[in-house]
């Protein structure tokens, strides 16, 4: 007896995501994750100003702005050959541990917590499941610290701004590492916030999660996909400090390996693109959106490394780094996103403490005619990274691949399923009308759909109209 | 002990269910503000808004589900999800609601670039949505520049044909809040100012007068150094950033006095440009954001 799933949207995600799964025996057999919004960056980006790509990738997504300010300002600095100065860098990852840490205890409050405990504080908060099993003083707690985590999230987005002039959608972040100078003030500043916000890691957020999991023990077997890891390095490479974080690296059945750009493709087979190849390496091509195409069913492509697909994202990061040795699953990857909080704390920490005042570290940037570059960083929600070209002082190409494509992109011509697609696969579900599990799942990798996405209209011949 | 006589109450269910029923209008009818409900459509965006939001302090997010509304609809934060999610949405529409918009309407393939939900088996788009709330809402907000005017969502060459609300909805009356994101003060500001005396005043292009009235420019402080011809040559200068791509001289909001993120700081006193995007228009009539050669001569646009 096989029955259909869909979930539609699947909410307190960033964007808009569809999951269509097919359940027999109360087991998932067959998934699909489909990203629902496309705008075409890529496109929009063609012609403009290569420093603008730093403000206006920003506009991909809202919770991770800085994310794509990073990765821009990284490719930029290839593109130019401007090696920043190491106050530079110092300063842009302090901004970019800010973003961390908002976005981490946003998505465990905002998005996680009320897929496992009753908020009754508002009916917004009304489940459609009634699998909840904490303890009443437990729940209630948890339930407090959901509306404190908002005083704590909106600290770390003041943080960022004491640094990026404002938040979501920063203007600190620029080629060189950072467009001010710190202060003695603006340093103190932060730190004074940074102590409140470890206090409510290390006593509310931390064991939070672990109460959670508790009570949620089959979570730690459910949701592990097919377990390979990737990184492209976070606070890594200091001249002084060495690596704070993690380098990048990959980590398949064969072991750990060190990482190998060249060996990044990215495949649309099931996606809603054409192209001349259905299997390009990202600094070539761009492909074209195109929804009539046969059995593609989502916007999100599908980008392989060594042909094969990747988890990334914090529980990725901490394993690589030999910060944390239990398994891969959903209640792994959120216990990780908690501990990684932590972690991001201590390098903020620490990184504030290298600071100088003063220092100006931007200069008169000169565009060459042409040039090409990229920025591969991993940033909350894992890898991400943007190629682009420069011709006659304007982007010619630009491509971006964010960490949700590669936990959510589709299936390949080599019958590989999607990160997520993949983690699904197995997962009993006890009651089909009111499938707690599937949400559970998917929310653990943090799927950010504002930066990927697809058309499912069963039966109905969409007809496209060609964009260009 | 004590001795009070009361005078005999109805211990029936239903006279005890009434008096609770009585207690709790009295309380509100004694607060300040009367709840209305509000539902948060996101569209064709980035959901930086909805973000944006969660950082307003006084009013905070927290004050503002408490006592200013009844937030029915949020993508980002309900706990609901897909067909039960959006039958929550369809109740509204018998209660009186205000709608509040973030992200562009994507015409491209009938709306199909956007889909928000799914309803009895069929995609709900985004333009479909748009139109069928927007017709029965009380008051609109068009929330940042995607749903103002289309803003990024729409840029050159708008591969999705994404629009601004009111393209859709062109004979409805809408407050418009451009900014790339809302300032969360724009957004709970307007929507205090509706719960305690109605609309806003607005300008003839539909922003609230309290928060759109002044040029950045005249009430920047860097203004006495344009006064003087001091410009800064790059980010980071101290001085006017005019010549490096500043938009501050078109730009009506009130950023220099307010500042973001608990007033603590905004892109001018960063030492970047003001890139508009509180302007109609952004981000394409503001482009290029930051120029290092803005006295050059310029052939081909």
């Amino acid at each position: 007896m096989s029955k259909r799933i869909v979930i539609n949207p699947l909410t307190r995600i960033s964007g808009f995501m569809e999951i269509d799964v097919t359940v027999e025996n109360n087991q998932v057999v067959e998934a699909k994750t489909k990203g629902n919004l496309f705008r075409g960056f890529e496109q929009m980006l063609i012609g403009r100003s290569p420093f603008d790509s730093v403000y206006f990738t920003q506009r991909i997504c809202g919770i991770c702005s800085a994310a794509h300010s990073m990765a821009s300002s990284l490719a930029l600095e290839d593109a130019l050959k401007i090696e920043p100065m190491e106050q530079g860098k110092y300063l842009r990852d302090i901004i970019h541990c800010c973003e961390f840490l908002q976005n981490h205890i946003r998505h465990f409050y905002q998005y996680t917590v009320p897929d496992f405990v009753k908020i009754e504080q508002n009916s917004l908060f009304q489940a459609d499941h009634d699998d909840f099993r904490l303890p009443t003083e437990i729940n209630d707690r948890i339930s407090k610290h959901y509306f404190e985590s908002l005083t704590i999230s909106r600290l770390g987005h003041q943080m960022l701004a004491v640094l990026g002039g404002k938040a979501p959608h920063n203007h600190g972040v620029f080629i060189g590492g950072i467009t001010t100078q710190a202060t003695a003030e603006k340093v103190v500043h932060l730190d004074s916030i940074l102590q409140k916000i470890s206090a409510f890691i290390d006593e509310k957020m931390i064991p939070d999660v672990y109460d959670i999991a508790r009570y949620y023990q089959e979570y730690y077997q459910l949701g592990s996909g097919y377990g390979n890891l990737l990184s492209y390095g976070s606070f890594n490479s200091y001249k002084e400090l060495g690596t704070l974080y993690v380098d990048p690296l990959v980590l398949t059945g064969e072991g750990m390996q060190a990482f190998d750009e060249s060996k990044i493709l990215e495949k649309i087979d099931y996606s809603y693109f054409t192209s001349t190849e259905q299997t390009y390496s990202p600094g070539e091509v761009v492909p074209e959106p195109d929804m009539d195409k046969k059995n593609a069913y989502s916007w999100v492509k599908a980008p392989r490394y060594n042909g094969l697909p990747f988890e990334v994202g914090p529980l990725a990061r901490l394993i690589l780094s030999g910060n944390y040795d239990n398994d891969i699953s959903a209640m792994d990857r959120t216990i990780a996103r908690a501990l990684e909080t932590k972690k991001i704390a201590e390098i903020m920490k620490l990184l504030l403490q290298q600071i100088i005042p003063g220092v100006d570290v931007q200069k008169k940037y000169e565009l060459p005619e042409s040039a090409s570059g990229r920025g591969l960083v991993d940033t909350t929600r894992g890898a991400l990274g943007h190629w682009l070209k420069i011709k006659d002082k304007k982007i010619s190409f630009y491509q971006i691949i964010t960490p949700s494509t590669w936990d959510f992109s589709t299936r390949d011509d080599n019958g590989y399923r999607g990160t997520a697609e993949q983690a699904l696969i197995g997962t009993p579900i006890q009651n089909p009308d009111k499938p707690a599990e599937i949400g559970r799942i998917l929310r653990s990798f943090d799927p950010c759909m504002s930066c990927a996405t697809h058309v499912y209209t069963p039966g109905k011949q969409v007809k496209t109209i060609k964009v260009f | 002990m004590s001795q009070f006589i009361l005078p005999p109450e109805p211990l029936t269910n239903e006279a005890i269910a009434e008096r609770l029923t009585n207690t709790a209008i009295k309380q509100l009818d004694r607060g300040l503000i009367k709840k209305r409900n509000l539902v948060y459509l996101e569209l064709n965006g980035c959901s930086g808004n909805i973000i944006s939001l969660l950082n307003g302090q006084n009013p905070d997010f927290e004050y503002a589900l408490n006592s200013m509304v009844d937030l029915r609809y949020s993508n980002s934060l309900m706990a609901a999800e897909g067909e039960q999610a959006i039958a929550k949405l369809m109740e509204v529409m018998n209660d009186d609601f205000i709608l509040a918009v973030e992200g562009a309407v994507a015409l491209k393939n009938n709306g199909l670039y956007n889909i928000i939900g799914s309803r009895q088996g069929k995609p709900l788009t985004g333009l479909e949505a748009a139109r069928m709330l927007g017709d029965k809402a009380e008051s609109i907000l068009a929330v940042g520049a995607c749903a103002t005017h289309g803003g990024v969502s729409a840029a050159r060459p708008n591969p999705s044909e994404s629009m601004g609300l009111q393209t859709v909805l062109p004979e409805k009356k809408m407050i418009k809040l451009p900014g790339c994101p809302v300032h969360p003060d724009w957004f709970l500001g307007t929507l205090a100012h509706m719960l305690l005396y109605g609309e806003p005043e607005t300008d003839n292009l539909g922003r609230p007068l309290m928060f759109y009235s002044t040029l950045i420019h005249d009430r920047c402080p860097r203004r006495p150094f344009f006064d003087r011809g001091i410009f800064a040559e790059k980010l980071g200068d101290k001085t006017c950033l005019f010549k490096l791509g500043c938009r501050g001289p078109v730009t009506r909001i009130d950023c220099p006095t307010r500042q973001w993120n608990g007033h603590v700081n905004w892109p001018i006193r960063d030492d970047t440009p003001c890139i508009g995007c509180a302007q109609f228009g952004f981000p394409d009539a503001m482009a290029p954001f930051i120029s290092y050669d803005t006295t050059r001569v310029v052939k081909d646009e």
